[in-house]
């Protein structure tokens, strides 16, 4: 058999087993609408807040007038108490809360302090931060008003008075996402684990199927096997990958800040390390429904690990050693500095060379499961 | 009666020779339960890196630098220049950058208004905003010191200053999450949905013993009989890992939690009979062991994005939303947020229950389905 009808033999046994067929195919199409869909609209706008206004004053209601133009927020109704407010959140009518307090025009005019009462339900992340992000601007929005219309009274020159207000400006700026959305913030890094697990699962049913039968895998030495096996599953993902990294991103508008052929150079050892991973992990198996449980299981710890959702920072140090022997925790770490955030080469060359070190140490440890698997199997 | 016995009996003696499923009963969850809350443990992101870079190391922005170091989210780091602050945030070192300009306090006391400026890693997109509301909170707050400062130099009486400053005072509250702990916020839907995944899989692998391998059934009792002896064995081993969770978290982790978690074990109790019902249609339609746990794994894999807890459910497009429906721990999870957060009573969790009633409709499907399959060819030639 020659390398390129050995190829063509996995590439067969690939396409017309269902079960890889499903997931590879598939999974890859079904997974990349999928996942984003929850996303799609990217930053949560107009969270539903309830005004609990006690002080009923012209101030008081321009304050709500002022909350209600906030794009993170809309004011959905009033009501008399602070209880009935929590009911309204209780029952998800309302994610958020403002109480003005009694008396807070007039404090204000007699030069007293006043405080606002906001409230954010916090079982939810993203509402209770936009909730919060909005409610701050528009009480500073109705300080400084309140602060500019004192001056003014005293007698200050207006666009002296608009100075002293903002003595110093904090300009903060998002930097790589600069839309603070979602799905660029999600999407790069998760899919690069879901082309790491389906090319887990593919090899791996495909090698657990095969061990305890015969076929044309049976007349092979283990190198030949592995090699043709390695060529088939990189002729499928380079346009796996491509419609990922290319198309995906493009679609889901991920910044991309590297070159093309940076990011397949990058790739390159992620899928080569990954299908000879595959390889090496399918010859534990010989029942076909295992691989997909076992990876499946590993996919939620894999995906918090690599530390694109939970910063890696704050994830304990054993967890982090462990984790560098997957491939897709330095792909995925590395892929975001080059790609998403514009590191040049040599920064993440050490994260390349360890997927070829991994490519090297899975390799030797596949060579020994199949030359094991093929002997008994003779 | 006894023919129940006989099946749970036969069940079990499955269950021990079956060293996989064995593991995913036992030992397989306890671990990953544990791991995962061990990823997320430290609950509050704390020292968080930042690069400072001081252009004009005066007294006022070294004073700055100090308020920044007293956050406990903010770990700043000094940088010399600009380049190679940037190329540390590049590289993921730092999740942020602060910029004093030069001349600082010089434009700040002759009434000019410099800008300070912060660029922070939006990629990370949690430690990013966490990391601009605390620095421009910081920030704000040393800044306002120095402006008070002005303010009784101008002869503003001391008991004035405060109020001259910022008259309008904030007082934010996380409501049902007192100190916005991660822990309490991520890991119950991230075990949530690893139980999901955990009850597929040990319900599949039980169902695929009862097929021979060209997808007949099995020879012997009913189809019906054995799913009830699996359900009577499986339920009961599940709801204990469900209340290993909830004892994890709120028993011995203490989290708050405002209801009563005998409610919540009744909401995971229906939550896996829908769960069941699901993976009876997947088994009757595939028929075929790894096609199952397949389509059950593409089903549920992402079941964390849609409970609607990092990305509220409003603000899902329709059709992810009807899609959130089709998955039990959607359902679980609104249960699970009004018990642990609002304490909910048990006629508001008895009407959240009602939404389940679309599983419901896979019943009579099941039924027709099942004759199909006692209908087919017990026989089996050999193994492709």
């Amino acid at each position: 058999m020659t390398f390129w009808q050995l190829v063509l033999s996995e590439l067969k046994a690939i396409v017309s087993d269902k079960a890889i067929a499903v997931t590879l195919f598939g999974g890859v199409l079904f997974y990349s609408v999928l996942y984003p869909l929850p996303y799609l609209h990217q930053v949560p706008t107009e969270q539903q807040l309830v005004v609990v206004d006690l002080d009923h004053s012209s101030l008081s209601r321009r304050l709500i007038r002022h909350a209600d133009a906030s794009p993170k927020i809309s004011v959905i109704g009033q009501v008399g108490s602070i209880t009935e407010a929590k009911t309204w959140i209780e029952s998800g009518r309302a994610h958020g809360l403002l109480v003005i307090p009694e008396g807070f025009r007039r404090d204000l005019l007699l030069g007293k302090g006043v405080t606002l009462s906001y409230g954010g339900d916090a079982s939810y992340f993203l509402i209770y931060s936009a909730v919060a992000e909005g409610l701050v601007t528009a009480g500073m929005d109705a300080g400084k008003q309140v602060q500019l219309l004192g001056m003014l009274a005293k007698g200050e020159a207006p666009e002296q008075a608009a100075q002293s207000l903002n003595s110093v400006k904090v300009n903060s700026v998002p930097a790589f996402n600069p839309s603070l959305g979602y799905t660029p913030y999600v999407v790069p890094g998760l899919f690069l684990l879901i082309l790491h697990q389906t090319l887990l699962i593919g090899t791996g049913i495909l090698g657990a199927g095969q061990w305890k039968a015969r076929g044309y895998w049976s007349e092979l030495s283990p190198l030949q096997l592995i090699s043709g096996r390695i060529s088939a599953f990189m002729l499928i993902y380079l346009f796996f990958s491509s419609f990922y990294v290319g198309f995906c991103f493009y679609w889901y508008q991920v910044s991309i800040q590297a070159s093309l052929g940076l990011v397949a150079l990058f790739l390159l050892p992620f899928l080569l390390a990954t299908s000879v991973a595959g390889i090496a992990l399918s010859c534990l198996f010989v029942r076909r429904d295992l691989p997909t449980q076992v990876l499946l299981l590993a996919s939620m710890p894999i995906m918090f690990v690599s530390g694109f959702v939970w910063p890696l920072a704050l994830i304990p140090e054993p967890l982090i050693w462990i984790s560098q022997a997957i491939p897709a925790v330095p792909a995925i770490m590395g892929m975001l500095e080059l790609n998403q955030m514009g590191a040049s080469w040599s920064s993440i060359m050490p994260k390349w060379l360890q997927l070829w070190g991994l490519f090297a140490v899975f390799f030797l440890l596949a060579l020994y499961g199949v030359s094991r698997r093929l002997k008994e199997s003779r | 009666m006894t023919g129940l016995i006989a099946l749970i009996k036969r069940e079990l003696h499955a269950l021990w020779r079956s060293p996989w499923q064995l593991a995913l009963v036992s030992y397989i969850p306890i671990l990953s339960i544990l791991c995962l809350w061990w990823l997320f443990s430290a609950g509050l992101p704390r020292q968080l890196p930042v690069a400072i870079v001081d252009h004009d190391n005066s007294q006022l922005s070294r004073m700055l630098g100090r308020k920044l170091q007293a956050n406990p989210v903010i770990s700043p780091q000094s940088f010399v220049d600009l380049s190679s602050a940037v190329t540390a945030m590049k590289q993921a070192e730092v999740y942020g950058i602060i910029v004093f300009p030069y001349e600082l306090k010089r434009d700040l006391v002759t009434g000019h208004s410099p800008t300070i400026d912060i660029r922070y890693n939006s990629q990370f997109l949690l430690v990013g905003k966490l990391l601009s509301s605390q620095i421009q909170m910081t920030l704000g707050a040393g800044l306002l010191e120095v402006a008070g400062g002005k303010l009784l130099l101008q002869g503003v009486p001391e008991s004035k200053v405060s109020v001259n400053l910022s008259p309008v005072k904030s007082q934010t509250t996380a409501l049902f999450n007192r100190n916005n702990n991660y822990v309490g916020f991520l890991v119950p839907p991230v075990l949530v949905a690893l139980w999901q995944l955990l009850a597929m899989l040990i319900f599949s692998n039980s169902l695929s013993r009862e097929l021979t391998c060209e997808g007949g059934l099995v020879p012997g009792t009913g189809v019906w009989s054995r799913v009830l002896a699996k359900v009577v064995l499986f339920t009961p081993i599940l709801l204990m890992h469900g209340g290993f969770i909830l004892a994890l978290l709120y028993l011995y982790l203490g989290l708050p939690a405002a209801g009563s978690l005998a409610l919540l074990m009744l909401a995971q109790f229906v939550m896996l009979l829908a769960v069941w019902l699901l993976v009876l249609l997947v088994f009757f339609i595939m028929r075929d062991s790894a096609r199952i746990v397949s389509f059950g794994t593409a089903m549920f894999a992402p079941a964390f994005a849609f409970m609607g807890i990092t990305f509220p459910v409003h603000e899902m497009p329709l059709v992810a939303q009807w899609w959130r429906l089709i998955m039990p721990s959607s359902h679980y999870v609104d249960s699970h947020v009004s018990i642990i957060s609002y304490g909910a009573p048990w006629q508001t969790i008895a009407l959240q229950l009602t939404s389940y009633w679309v599983f419901l409709l896979i019943i009579p499907v099941l039924v027709l389905l099942s004759r199909r399959l006692e209908r087919a060819s017990p026989s089996c030639e050999n193994i492709a």
